[in-house]
């Protein structure tokens, strides 16, 4: 298994992803590359947009679902999908710049990002984490 | 913590099981089932039982934790869960509630003969699909400033009738009127607002649709009389909810809430059951907030049935005798409302929690239509696209043992990657066409998720409510149009 990247889990229900990478950022990265994935979120070809949000601290759990409801969103919102993030930790929050632009084609509609059994471990060399969606 | 097998429930009729609260440490009040054998064994596959017990622990519960026979697993409570808490000493659960705030279901009859209406369906599908918005990313049409669905969302299906697309009879005919007393809108996001402009008066996709069915049997000919149903004749189901308006509504608190679980020292096993004691200043601003998200969905659903009522008369007017569609029952199946119920023999008033649940009043219950009254409230059970449907009543043992609820529908076997790897899109499409059914979907992908297999069989689920006493047969309904976003 790579260092980094995310699959999809049986849920009866809804949708869950499980997602890795070698640190906290970069599993941030995959599990919006996981998200968009579940969406079957198609990016444009057109010019790159820089959005900048930021994510309160709190728990890693905490903000993994921040950040993905921000996402989340935007694509209900602007319809906007991204391909790369910058991010930059203070002591009070996480600024997340986002590089993309809008989709071409989205196939699902995901509802929320849960708290269900979210938990980030350290398994070996890297962070995993299993993330449920509400669809 | 022993693990959960059919040892650990106590048989309390053919259709009724508990499981004790010495069960697990953490519980504070019973688990209650309502499911045949062979339902409850089904369930012991996924965890939503496991969510039950989770569910159980909960601070101020009353009398027990009822789980009804379409259970499957959720995030925090199972989907099929009921759960009331003491209004002075409980707490509020969005995760009780679930993201699709009103989630619900509403039955329209027609006077419509299905072999009158046969060959004109495939243009009736095709109204439908044209008046009705549905499918992923598909907006409004009504362009609400944000000051207007303020106003909207207090007013549920009554802003509606006052904009000409319901009638009175409507508005009697749907749970609460249509309308939650003590929606606040200053309690709900600029983002959620944002979510509900742009997605009101639509359908949207997944396990939502509309559908076209004919009344196949009759089991309750008074009741049937009364709810207009005959035998034979058309009728037509909508399912849907508060759309991105409510799920913004849901994560915003269940984000806040993370916080106040702190503050009020509540201990809880699964972090998405997060809650608020009820008279703390953040339990009050979700009731708020969340009174809006149930109240766009009675106005979504309202809205809808007005574009249905166009769609029919563009596809059968001057083709059929009657082409009107008259309002059976709306209802609700993922709501949290204060209800007076009977608790440990005493009547009480309950702030009841419904995720995957219908309200299912029985005979002479307050806030029935007066059609009603003597045969209990119409319950609305979908089924799964190529199966059946049903229309049951509540009942006096729905009232003493469910606190006035049943089930909501069939309830998922299947996951959605399992479904789309065995079932191929198109080749659904077809058997639906040859067993009759006109489908128009979003996308032959969501079509597979949403296969029949991919469900429990509703015939079972209705009979462990009927047997269990806490429900009525009135119909059976068979799928003739299904639209899905």
């Amino acid at each position: 298994m790579s260092l980094n990247g995310y699959e999809e889990l049986e849920h009866i229900a809804d949708l869950a992803l499980k997602v890795w990478g070698e640190d906290f950022e970069t599993l941030l990265r995959q599990a919006a590359f996981g998200f968009y994935h579940l969406m079957g979120a198609e990016i444009g070809s057109g010019p790159d947009t820089e959005e900048v949000f930021t994510i309160p601290q709190g728990s890693r759990e905490s903000i993994l679902v921040d950040f993905l409801n921000e996402l989340l969103f935007m694509v209900e919102d602007a319809q906007m999908i991204f391909h790369d993030f910058v991010f930059e930790r203070s002591e009070r929050a996480l600024t997340v710049r986002a590089f993309g632009c809008k989709s071409v084609a989205l196939e699902r509609t995901i509802k929320a990002v849960t708290f269900h059994e979210l938990e980030i471990e350290q398994v070996g060399n890297r962070l995993e984490a299993r993330i449920t969606f509400d669809v | 913590m022993t693990a959960l097998t059919l040892d650990v429930f106590q048989q309390i009729s053919e259709f009724e099981w508990e499981i004790s609260p010495d069960f697990r440490e953490d519980m504070r009040v019973p688990v209650r089932v309502f499911a045949s054998k062979a339902l409850l064994l089904e369930s012991l596959g996924d965890k939503s039982i496991l969510q039950a017990v989770n569910a159980s622990t909960l601070p101020g519960l009353l009398e027990a934790v009822m789980v009804m026979p379409d259970m499957h697993q959720g995030y925090g409570f199972p989907i099929g869960g009921v759960a009331a808490t003491d209004p002075e000493t409980g707490v509020i659960s969005p995760g009780g509630i679930g993201y699709d705030i009103n989630c619900g279901v509403r039955l329209l009859s027609t006077s419509i003969k299905a072999d009158e209406a046969r060959e004109w369906l495939p243009d009736l599908a095709a109204m439908i699909n044209q008046f009705c918005p549905s499918g992923v990313g598909v907006g409004s049409q009504l362009h609400l400033s944000k000051q207007e669905l303020a106003k909207a969302c207090v007013e549920g299906a009554r802003w509606a009738k006052a904009e000409g697309y319901a009638t009175d009879h409507d508005l009697n005919h749907t749970e609460d009127n249509g309308r939650l007393e003590g929606a606040d809108p200053e309690k709900v996001s600029d983002r959620a607002m944002s979510r509900g402009q742009s997605q009101l008066g639509t359908l949207g996709a997944g396990n939502h649709f509309i559908e076209v069915d004919v009344i196949a049997k009759i089991f309750d000919d008074e009741a049937a009389r009364i709810m207009g149903l005959r035998e034979g004749n058309l009728v037509v189901q909508i399912h849907t909810g508060s759309r991105g308006f409510g799920h913004q509504i849901c994560t915003d608190y269940v984000r806040r809430l993370q916080g106040a679980i702190q503050k009020y020292g509540i201990v809880l096993p699964d972090k998405q059951l997060v809650c608020a004691p009820i008279k703390s200043p953040e339990g009050q601003d979700y009731l708020g907030a969340m009174r809006c998200g149930a109240n766009y969905a009675f106005l979504n659903r309202q809205l809808l049935t007005h574009k249905l009522r166009q769609a029919f008369e563009s596809a059968l007017a001057g083709k059929v005798k009657d082409w009107h569609l008259t309002q059976v029952y709306d209802i609700a199946h993922n709501i949290g409302k204060f209800e007076s119920h009977l608790v440990d023999g005493e009547q009480r008033r309950v702030c009841i929690h419904r995720k995957g649940a219908t309200r299912a009043f029985g005979p002479g219950s307050a806030g029935l239509p007066e059609d009603y009254a003597d045969i209990g409230q119409p319950v609305l059970v979908p089924g799964s696209m190529g199966t059946a449907s049903w229309v049951l009543t509540g009942t006096e043992t729905s009232m003493q043992r469910s606190f006035g609820s049943s089930c909501h529908g069939a309830g998922r076997v299947m996951s959605r990657s399992e479904a789309k790897r065995g079932i191929w899109g198109e080749d659904l499409f077809k058997r639906l066409k040859k067993q009759g059914i006109e489908i128009r979907a979003g996308s032959m992908a969501g079509l597979a998720e949403e296969a029949p297999e991919a469900y429990k069989d509703v015939d079972q689920v209705v009979e462990s409510v009927v047997g269990a006493g806490i429900a009525s047969k009135v119909a059976r309904l068979h799928p003739l149009v299904v639209i899905k976003g």
